[in-house]
């Protein structure tokens, strides 16, 4: 219990530190004074308020909303579906979210402002794909089943992007962009379009945390409990499904997150209770993202780098660290 | 064999007729009883394939029966939900799944959670039903233990105190000592008279024929899905039973608080198989 | 005297193969560039070739010419190639796996991709060096730099220009070794470049150096139609990063969609002047 406390104050520490560098720094020089007098509301000149208003505050907030998102989604899908190979990903969301992207991009560039949208449609399109053939037929919504109709889904799904790309060759450098996934700067435009789904998708975690932590001991014991496997494992998918397709649809195709963070908080806490993981892998993922788009923002300022190699350098050392100590 | 003569005054809580269940359009149980009142142990017994498991799980409510009536304290099954059957029975399973990173008293929380509404928080008064949960099942003193590093006999214990944290005044255990060496199983047919005794209703599903007729009260026979038997151990667990359910040339036996099953393992007279 | 004519055959002997070498027949053209270049030099090639789902523009003299479809990664279909049995092809380094299939194949294989305005001449000069029309080329690049010298002249004002590529989720800049950045500071745009270099010509530049350095003018190139525009420009000029530049407030946002930024066209003069007409307004 000591050990859980302290991996939690380890964690908001983390994320007070990521959260204060992404507004402090960029690639123009703020000083701390200004950030915190345009952040307090006491004005300060045209340049500094559009920088820290416009392009840092609304950055560093989708940046801990979309790192929490995927942690959580991660956390929960791992639970569900009770593999520690689980993430985003195996639900197809990944793949639907990508191909939506790619449609826009290369075939219908002028309906670019519906992108966000477009994104995550196609996301939730493919997690129904998902569990529509996972709930027919026998063995219904069982493990197995997810699992390799997520893999066919993403097959399906990554042809179509692949295909588009080769049909429009020219267009393609635009659409890389997105498949490497990363965050842009572009004020509140995006966020706003896609937060009622981040919403919905954390409100279902909430009501799934406990049992989530029934079904961790077996479907029998979750069933005498007055829990129906099936339909928790459902609402797992559904909610994993909105918080990924969403965090797709403004940040493109971040894999890692969503598989290592629920692990490392895992082996730091020595537990595995949901109540735990859960707000402990949004704290992380949340703090991971930040910190790791500001790296990718600064080391090299002016130019913007991919945001996937910074998460890998800040989680993977840690990641490594802890299996070795961990039984 | 020692037929105590256990009084049990005890309300019906379970009453199960002509329960029939069909898994994968394939008919498992044609026709079964069952009844259990409170401070009675019942023991379900028969041959592999026969149903038994499919019988206590269609009464418990994890497996919808095609046919027939269950009825818990007079209630209908089919109107009991979630919630409101988990505070009338707990089902332990033969094996649970074993979770790595979670404590004893982690997993006997969860148990818990039936009397939790969705975000409640758990009150004092929670907490000390998982300490009484831990205590009646004998596992207090490991209690901060990680489930995965626990024995067979452990573990079943404290799958039972999982069921015990529901406060359900039934239990309903399937094969708890099936996968148990001798002294395990000991302990948890203890534990589980015990809670007999101390007035809960308990269903028990079981292959040791001498264990059932040790603990139980009533022992009722499940054979090619349909309920042959029902009634005192000695009662029912007749040689003349014995060959007609298992085909097997054996007897009961009790004597100075011990049970024994005597069986003809090679039968005399038979040719031998080559 | 029989010296003389000796030495005047072995000087003829010479000469020969050299002109005969230089004068490949069957050429084929793989960028825009080259091909217009050739068509301006008077050299018909025997195949173009032409990306998928692309815009290039050829000019009239071009039409006819059979089109050779180009993909990723090597570009035209080699069997395709083969079958018009070239001597030579004007390649791009877009098709650099194709070119090194075409070298095996025994032919010859030159790959021009102008990044600047001299690098074009520079270029067309080589051009029409290797199929013997050195003089054509130079009376050819004469006019062309009277035209693009006109074409810079009486530049008012140097206006700060952002030119991006693409408008999706994450624009690059144009660098001014980039075509388009060469172009549009000929035009007498001062590029927006954050103090950034890249010998690819692109960045990815922090929208923060953006608003720091306040453009007067934002150009993108995405990879759109025409009908696109008023949409993609629409989005750009709203896009809330760039609300506090002078570009975004006096709705001085752009978008282009044809080549004439992304690519070397052999109307340099009028890029530059559409440039100056409709986005620099100098």
């Amino acid at each position: 219990m000591a050990r859980r406390g302290l991996v939690f104050a380890a964690l908001l520490a983390a994320l007070a530190v990521a959260t204060a560098a992404s507004l402090a720094l960029g690639a123009v020089k703020v000083p701390l004074g200004t950030v915190l007098d345009v952040l307090l509301g006491k004005g300060a000149s045209a340049t500094d308020t559009q920088i820290v208003e416009v392009l840092r505050l609304p950055r560093t907030v989708e940046a801990l909303a979309v790192g929490a998102a995927l942690g959580v989604a991660g956390a929960i899908l791992q639970g569900a579906l009770g593999n520690p190979l689980a993430s985003p990903d195996v639900i197809g969301v990944t793949g639907g979210a990508g191909f939506g992207a790619i449609l826009i991009i290369i075939v219908l560039p002028g309906s670019i402002a519906l992108l966000p949208l477009t994104a995550l449609a196609f996301g939730l399109l493919a997690a129904a794909l998902v569990f529509g053939f996972a709930w027919s037929g026998r063995n219904r919504g069982s493990v197995g089943k997810v699992v390799l109709a997520g893999i066919a889904v993403l097959s399906l799904f990554t042809a179509g992007t692949t295909g588009l790309l080769a049909a429009f060759p020219e267009r393609a450098p635009s659409a890389i962009f997105f498949i490497a996934g990363g965050l842009t700067s572009s004020g509140w435009r995006d966020l706003e379009t896609v937060w009622p789904y981040f919403a919905a998708g954390f409100v279902c975690v909430l009501f799934l945390i406990r049992p989530l932590d029934r079904l961790a001991l077996g479907d029998d014991v979750a069933a005498s409990l007055g829990s129906r496997p099936q339909l928790i494992r459902l609402g797992a998918g559904v909610a994993a499904a909105l918080l990924a397709a969403a965090s797709a649809a403004i940040a493109g195709l971040l894999g890692f997150l969503g598989l290592v963070v629920p692990h490392v908080v895992r082996m730091a806490g020595g537990s595995s209770s949901q109540t735990f993981v859960v707000p402990a892998s949004a704290l992380g993922g949340a703090a991971l993202l930040a910190g790791a788009d500001t790296l990718a923002r600064t080391l090299r300022a002016p130019i913007e780098m991919p945001v996937g190699p910074f998460m890998v350098i800040l989680g993977v050392p840690l990641f490594l660290w802890l299996l070795r100590r961990a039984v | 064999m020692e037929a105590a003569a256990r009084s049990e005054a005890g309300a019906a809580l379970l009453e199960a007729s002509a329960v029939a269940v069909e898994i994968g359009g394939t008919p498992i149980l044609h026709s079964a009883d069952l009844r259990l009142r409170a401070g009675e142990l019942v023991a379900v017994v028969g041959p592999n394939g026969a149903g038994k498991s499919t019988l206590v799980r269609a009464v418990s409510g994890l497996q919808r029966p095609s046919a027939g009536a269950v009825r818990w304290s007079g209630l209908d099954l089919d109107g009991l939900r979630g919630r409101d059957l988990a505070r009338r029975r707990a089902f332990v399973p033969q094996r649970m799944q074993v979770p790595a990173g979670v404590d004893v008293r982690e997993a006997v929380t969860v148990g818990r959670s039936s009397h939790l509404r969705p975000l409640r928080r758990l009150t004092g008064a929670d907490r000390a039903g998982v300490e009484r949960a831990m205590e009646r099942a004998r596992v207090t003193r490991f209690a901060g233990r990680s489930l995965t590093t626990l024995s067979g006999g452990e573990l079943q214990r404290v799958q039972i105190a999982i069921g015990l944290a529901q406060e359900a005044p039934v239990l309903i255990a399937d094969e708890p000592t099936s996968q148990l060496d001798l002294g395990a199983t000991i302990a948890v047919a203890g534990l589980l008279r015990e809670l007999a005794d101390d007035g809960l209703g308990v269903l028990l599903v079981v292959h040791d024929l001498a264990l059932a007729a040790a603990v139980a009260d009533t022992v009722v026979v499940v054979s090619a899905g349909r309920t042959v038997a029902d009634g005192a151990p000695a009662r029912v667990l007749t040689p003349r039973r014995l060959t007609d359910v298992w085909g097997a040339d054996a007897h009961l036996t009790g004597r100075a608080g011990r049970t024994a099953l005597h069986v003809a393992w090679l039968p005399r007279g038979d040719v031998r198989a080559p | 005297m029989r010296k003389l004519l000796g030495l005047t055959l072995l000087l003829a002997a010479l000469c020969l193969p050299a002109s005969s070498q230089a004068a490949a027949q069957r050429i084929v053209a793989l960028t825009p560039f080259a091909a217009n270049t050739l068509a301006r030099l008077g050299v018909t090639p025997v195949g173009i070739g032409q990306t998928l789902g692309g815009a290039e523009r050829f000019l009239p003299q071009l039409q006819g010419v059979p089109t050779l479809p180009l993909s990723h990664p090597n570009g035209p279909n080699l069997e395709q190639l083969a079958a018009l049995d070239p001597d030579l092809v004007f390649s791009s380094r877009t098709w650099a796996k194709g070119n090194q299939a075409m070298e095996e194949l025994g032919i010859d294989v030159v790959v021009h991709d102008p990044r600047s305005v001299d690098g074009a001449f520079a270029d067309t000069f080589k051009i029409g060096t290797l199929v013997g029309r050195k003089h054509y080329a130079r009376d050819l690049l004469q006019g062309m730099r009277r035209r693009v010298e006109a074409a810079e002249r009486g530049i008012e004002r140097r206006p700060k220009v952002m030119l991006i590529l693409g408008v999706g989720r994450t624009p690059f800049t144009f660098l001014p070794n980039s075509w388009g950045g060469d172009v549009v500071s000929r035009a007498g745009g001062r590029l927006l470049t954050g103090g950034v270099s890249s010998s690819s010509g692109f960045e990815r530049i922090s929208d923060e150096v953006v608003v720091a350095e306040n453009p007067d003018v934002i150009i993108a190139v995405p990879h759109a139609n025409e009908d696109d525009i008023p949409s993609l420009t629409e989005y750009l000029r709203t896009n809330p990063a760039w609300s506090s530049t002078n570009a975004a407030r006096n709705g001085r946002v752009y978008v282009s969609v044809d080549n004439s930024l992304l690519q070397a066209g052999t109307d340099v003069a009028s890029t530059i002047r559409k440039v100056r007409r409709a986005y620099l307004k100098n």
